[in-house]
């Protein structure tokens, strides 16, 4: 199995000569995984390279235990004003459902597949879902 | 004596700059009113490249940049298009960067290896079109590509050859020269850097040789697609050239060119120890 994923990984890389260099590497992301956020905006981040969503996730298994920040990465601001974006787009406080690729190594990040606002409405263009983002905390759904 | 010593030699300098300023005066406007007449000629001729695009295979990317279906399929056809065949030595030279690269992501696969710092530099030519969007200036002399993630090449149509070759050195960019054959613009580049980008894992890039060349044949073949028609040749790296056909779309969505990779303003993604990191607070 590692060794199909080290394979993969290599593949990737290797998979669009002399054209396609992104800002950096998105492996670090597991891309087969889907996690749904549930939480508030702490700051919604527009700026370059990328625009962040800070969002902080109380878990509803332990209603006493301290909510969790997730930083969430996703592309830069021109490119998501092209989707419908704005600055404006999200605001501290605000209550999000937040579908995320996360980071590889465990820690409380990852990359955005989807984000509902507080109007119940998805904001910008998603990435394909797994399945739709489900309330309450965060659960996960794998390839 | 001295004053008039004085005054004749400014009297002289004051001739000698009114004798620059007529002949100026009678040269550069004389130029001008012929070179906009036939500058205006010159432009009637060229195509019309305006427009923002961008590489078709970007066409559709989600929210964190995920590419769509159809750009993964075309990713993959230019991929396989684009494929160098090496000569021995430089098979060798592919291996061992690839050997390197295989066990950087075993011996830690959450965290890539980076072989190249973060876009906050300007993507190297040929990977000038990705990421990012772009806009083509052309004038009778020169046609400019500005990328969005600060690429710029100058492409001199102007009649003028490249450098003498102690007057090159690997840039960015290369030096690109030019000429219209009717609606396309034929490109050759030379003087890059030593190396073809490869993808999407910390820069990896095939290796090359200075005799790296490139020969392109630009044209908008409709309202929304313009097509780039490369070959690469390396006598030393290659055994038979690259050849590839790529294409670039019209954006539709968007009429602005904003700058995005001033990458010191939020850069959550930095290099640690050669690997690409993530801060997530």
């Amino acid at each position: 199995m590692l060794k199909a994923f080290r394979t993969l990984l290599v593949t990737v890389a290797i998979a669009t000569p002399g054209l396609a260099i992104a800002h950096h590497s998105r492996a670090m992301f597991d891309q087969t995984k889907q996690i749904t956020l549930v939480g508030t905006v702490k700051e919604f981040q527009w700026t370059n390279p990328h625009c962040w969503i800070q969002v902080v996730v109380p878990d509803p298994q332990n209603p006493q235990a301290a909510p969790v920040e997730w930083g969430i990465e996703m592309g830069a601001p021109v490119e998501l004003m092209r989707k419908g974006w704005k600055p404006v787009s999200l605001n501290a406080g605000d209550k999000v459902s937040i579908v995320i690729n996360p980071l590889r190594d465990g820690q409380h990040g990852g990359l955005v597949v989807a984000v509902t606002g507080p109007d119940g409405k998805i904001i910008g263009h998603p990435a394909p879902l797994e399945k739709p983002a489900t309330a309450g905390g965060s659960s996960e759904t794998s390839k | 004596m001295t004053a008039n010593f004085t005054g004749g030699f400014v009297t002289c300098r004051a001739a000698a700059a009114i004798a620059v300023v007529l002949l100026g005066g009678c040269l550069f406007p004389a130029r001008a009113q012929v070179s906009s007449k036939e500058r205006i000629k010159a432009f009637a001729k060229l195509p019309d490249w305006s427009g923002i695009w961008e590489l078709d295979a970007f066409v559709g990317q989600s929210d964190g940049q995920q590419f769509s279906e159809e750009g993964q399929r075309k990713l993959k056809e230019y991929a396989a298009e684009l494929r160098p065949s090496f000569t021995p030595e430089y098979q060798a030279k592919y291996d061992e960067i690839l050997k390197k690269i295989e066990a950087a992501v075993a011996a830690d696969p959450d965290h890539p290896p980076a072989t190249h710092q973060p876009l906050c530099e300007a993507p190297p030519f040929p990977a000038t079109s990705s990421p990012g969007m772009f806009e083509w200036r052309i004038t009778p002399e020169e046609t400019t590509f500005i990328s969005t993630v600060g690429a710029v090449r100058h492409i001199y149509t102007d009649g003028r050859s490249h450098p003498p070759k102690d007057e090159l050195w690997p840039t960015l960019m290369g030096d690109s020269i030019g000429h219209w054959e009717g609606d396309t613009l034929v490109v050759d580049t030379i003087g890059t850097r030593k190396q073809l980008y490869s993808g999407q894992l910390s820069g990896f890039f095939y290796p090359m040789s200075d005799q790296l060349h490139f020969t392109e044949r630009m044209r908008r073949v409709s309202r929304d697609v313009m097509e780039i028609d490369y070959t690469v040749e390396d006598p030393i790296a290659l055994t038979k050239p690259i050849h590839a056909v790529i294409r670039h779309a019209l954006v539709t969505d968007f009429n602005r060119m904003i700058e995005e990779t001033d990458c010191d303003q939020n850069e959550r993604d930095p290099i640690v120890n050669g690997r690409f990191t993530t801060v997530t607070h």
